[in-house]
């Protein structure tokens, strides 16, 4: 066997053994965030720790509960869901999937009330933080997050 | 009954003898001239004997050439096939050279795809809002404005004018 043979095995069998990290399903995070500023705040949850300094700054609030969820595995990029809290529901309608990530509608009702709708291009590298309304003294946020 | 061309092959040779002999030599029309010619022959005969000689001489050294040849080849044979046993069988620091040799190929080509699509593709690793819109009827006054967070890459749909609501709505 010669010498370029070998190598260029080699550089297939690297670039196909890296290849599966780059592709497969994805996770979306989808949660209605309450943030407010407290004397204690509590530790701020882990779906939010890759945002909080981005949050902090942004919404200039301490502490930030989730009062609602949903994680949704996408697997042909189609799918839709709800995360809901006791008032809220945010509803994603997945449309699609992009080589940087999904194409979602969201629409955010408070019980049966439709207050936002938005079409996003939803980055797998690439937070969405949704001011929502104010809630008592603090703010409701929509996070949707690929994890 | 022999020919005459046999028996004057025999008697050129040698072999007639006895009555045979004095029968054919008497038929013979020109004793002398028939004499002469058999010298002739039995010359060109010694002359063509040691032609051949010679030439089986050359044989002789060819085949030897060969033979020396097809020993040297097998003579050389072993060592040619125990070259290409360990062409075939790499030693464990030829397989670390071209596996760290590859990945840095590999590395270099990823750097450069990744540098060449960073600046023209950056905007679509950011999350885009297409589109937003707020009920008019419930937020009259409401307005929507994009900002993105570069450093965090996050993109912030910021909405402001929704009806505020009292703290109980924040319930789990």
């Amino acid at each position: 066997m010669g010498r370029f043979p070998a190598f260029l095995i080699s550089f297939i069998v690297l670039t196909i053994g890296a290849t599966p990290a780059l592709l497969g399903a994805e996770t979306v995070w989808s949660g209605l965030v309450i943030a407010e500023n407290v004397a204690q705040p509590k530790p701020i949850p882990t779906e939010l720790t890759r945002i909080e300094g981005s949050l902090k700054k942004f919404f200039g609030y301490n502490q930030f509960q989730v009062i609602g969820q949903s994680q949704k595995i996408l697997k042909t990029g189609q799918e839709d869901w709800l995360a809901t809290s006791k008032f809220f529901g945010l509803h994603v309608d997945a449309r699609g999937e992009t080589e940087a990530g999904y194409v979602l509608n969201l629409k955010l009702y408070k019980e049966k009330e439709l207050l936002l709708e938005t079409d996003t291009k939803l980055s797998k590298r690439s937070p969405l933080v949704i001011k929502g309304p104010q809630v008592g003294g603090g703010q409701l946020l929509l996070v949707l997050v690929v994890q | 009954m022999k020919t005459f061309e046999e028996e004057w092959t025999a008697w050129v040779d040698g072999q007639l003898s006895g009555p045979e002999l004095s029968e054919f030599e008497a038929s013979l029309p020109d004793k002398a001239a028939a004499e002469a010619e058999k010298t002739g022959a039995l010359k060109l005969g010694e002359l063509l004997k040691r032609e051949l000689s010679a030439r089986t001489l050359t044989n002789e050294e060819f085949f030897s050439h060969q033979l020396r040849e097809s020993v040297a080849r097998l003579r050389e044979t072993p060592a040619g096939q125990a070259r290409e046993r360990r062409s075939i069988w790499w030693t464990i620091p030829r397989l670390l050279w071209t596996g760290g040799a590859s990945l840095a190929v590999f590395l270099v080509f990823t750097v450069l795809v990744m540098h060449e699509k960073n600046p023209a593709e950056e905007s679509q690793y950011l999350t885009q809002i297409l589109n937003a819109r707020v009920d008019p009827v419930v937020s009259p006054n409401a307005t929507v404005s994009i900002f993105e967070v570069k450093q965090d890459r996050v993109t912030v749909l910021w909405t402001e004018g929704l009806q505020s609501l009292p703290a109980d709505y924040a319930a789990k």
